[in-house]
């Protein structure tokens, strides 16, 4: 325990330290935004032909109604790809940036145990990932109140609150493939390219309607769930999911523990 | 009886089709310091990785303190301070940030322990500056500052003197010294700098291509290394002329002096000083001149350089 306390102090350290935690939170910031930019087009529909492109954008669109509800399932719909991409931009920086750096091999031959460096390392990711999501979601909330859409309901809020939390969750659990790759290529930019990829490839199974059994697409479709019948989410999703996740996890554990660290 | 420290027993590291290093077998004794010379490429990174649990050697095995080495023994690394070619620093941390990590991975609970390594290293004035910013020599002085902070019993430095001023690599020959000689500090030191670890290790270990060439301990050095007489005179053929007649095995340099490598010649110029008066070509040099450990290690790994 002792181990991986240190091990955690340590992580923390680097990560508050970095430009990295600010840009992260200014950029989910800037997403939440822009989602509230687009519901304040819908509220203003004539000034969208000043807009250009967000304008038409926004019109193009259409989620319904301008109301509480629809504004929920915009900002989940929002972070069902940012967030994808977000966690698997933190979690590359986490685990390839020792690589990248070089201090990989400072922190081999030491009393903490490399497992302990490990999962200190997925802990900070998951404290990180979560507060990114309440600073998305949060920052959605209080721009919605500012632009005054209409039909404020707790309830609705609530609910919307409780699906987007575990989406991002489900999120959450997809970043250790993504540590893998990373500690595999040892750096970030393949584990980057890799994030970028699951997006592409997570609509495509959208598309063809195999999105419930690739891991990537699961978080969105739970976040949005639609009406069509291969789009739904079943058991076999989750395990997929957590199944994924897991191989991820141990697989990053026997790299660290059985590769050679050059 | 002498305990080892370091030993490794058969050790090899294939990387494909590549030989790294080829069934090394080495040990390294209390408060000895070890230097393990060797080409860029020779293996010698290998080891020290090897040696730190970092490489799985393909075969063999690694002790230090008469444990195996392997990633899971944690408690080894206690003891153990390491350097390992170019240091690294987290760029955006400060020295003091960067050392205070390593204080808190080796659950040191005395804080002033960084206070006295930044002291020791002499890194006070960029205590507070970020890793980013340091330069070559202080980057390595605070990967020193790394190994060293939690006073080791054993000290494995790949390169410690990469980046250091002439002053730099003085001061950290005398520390390592003064650490092996009263603190009982075993040192185990790679370097291809062969001046430099002439100076100061009590045993040194060739490897090259792979292969333990050589082991010797440092006071062997003028016993086994080569000698020959050095000679020039004003008229030097007729001296080469003269010391053939007397049936000395004579060979010429490169720069028109005669060398002889005859034992007697070399344990007695006085002789031949006296052969040269008489026959009229009296010397105007005469030196005894002996192989250094540079030109020792060239003939060891058989490359030009050695005295021919």
């Amino acid at each position: 325990m002792k181990s991986l306390i240190a091990a955690l102090w340590v992580e923390i350290l680097k990560i508050r330290k970095s430009n990295m935690w600010w840009a992260t939170i200014l950029f989910f910031m800037f997403v939440s935004s822009m989602m509230g930019l687009l519901m304040f087009v819908q509220i203003h529909p004539e000034i969208s032909s000043k807009l250009g492109m967000i304008g038409n954008k926004a019109s193009m669109l259409r989620f319904g109604e301008p109301n509480w509800q629809n504004y929920g399932t915009l900002l989940i719909q929002g972070i069902a790809g940012v967030g994808l991409v977000g966690i698997g931009f933190i979690t590359s920086w986490i685990f390839g940036r020792e690589f990248s750096d070089h201090t990989i091999k400072d922190i081999l031959a030491l009393p903490v145990s490399r497992s302990h460096i490990v999962l200190s390392k997925f802990i900070v990711i998951i404290i990180w990932a979560l507060i990114l999501s309440f600073v998305y979601f949060g920052s959605g909330l209080i721009i919605g109140l500012l632009i005054d859409i209409p039909g404020w309901n707790t309830e609705i809020v609530l609910k919307c609150a409780n699906t987007y939390l575990i989406t991002s969750v489900l999120m959450i659990f997809l970043s250790t493939p993504v540590a893998f790759i990373a500690s595999y290529s040892r750096g970030y930019m393949l584990p980057m390219g890799f994030v970028i990829l699951t997006l592409i490839v997570a609509n495509f199974t959208g598309l063809v309607g195999l999105g419930p059994y690739f891991p990537w697409a699961i978080p969105g479709l739970f976040g949005t769930p639609t009406e069509i019948e291969s789009m739904q989410l079943n058991n076999a999703s989750y395990i997929i999911l957590v199944f994924t996740s897991l191989l991820g996890l141990f697989g990053t554990l026997a790299l660290w523990r059985f590769s050679d660290q050059m | 009886m002498t305990t080892d420290i370091i030993r490794t027993e058969n050790i090899s590291k294939h990387f494909g089709d590549v030989q790294a290093v080829s069934e090394l077998s080495l040990n390294v004794r209390k408060g000895e310091i070890y230097g393990f010379l060797g080409l860029n490429g020779a293996g010698k990174t290998t080891t020290i990785r090897m040696l730190l649990g970092m490489i799985r050697p393909t075969s063999g095995t690694a002790f230090i303190n008469g444990k195996i080495v392997s990633a899971d023994n944690t408690e080894l690394w206690g003891k153990v301070g390491s350097l390992v070619e170019t240091p690294y620093a987290y760029p955006e941390l400060t020295v003091r940030e960067n050392l205070e990590i390593f204080r808190r991975l080796r659950f040191i609970s005395d804080k002033k322990v960084i206070d006295n390594v930044v002291d020791k290293l002499k890194l006070n004035s960029y205590a507070n500056r970020k890793a980013k910013n340091l330069s070559l020599g202080n980057n390595q002085r605070l990967g020193l500052a790394k190994a060293l902070m939690h006073n080791p019993e054993i000290l494995l430095l790949d390169e410690p003197a990469n980046g250091l001023d002439p002053a730099g690599i003085y001061e950290i020959r005398e520390m390592l010294s003064d650490l092996a000689t009263n603190h009982g500090v075993t040192i185990f030191i790679s370097s291809h700098i062969l001046a430099e670890i002439s100076r100061f290790s009590t045993r040194i270990g060739i490897i090259h291509e792979g292969k333990l060439v050589k082991e010797l301990d440092t006071s062997q050095l003028e016993e086994i290394s080569s000698k020959r007489l050095l000679i020039n005179a004003g008229n030097i053929q007729l001296a080469y002329s003269v010391l053939v007649e007397n049936g000395f095995n004579v060979e010429k340099t490169k720069d028109n002096h005669i060398s002889l490598k005859d034992e007697s010649a070399i344990l007695k110029p006085d002789v031949i000083a006296t052969l040269m008066g008489n026959a009229g070509c009296p010397p105007t040099l005469l030196k005894v001149e002996e192989e250094d450990l540079e030109s020792y290690f060239f003939r060891i790994i058989g490359m030009k350089g050695g005295i021919q």
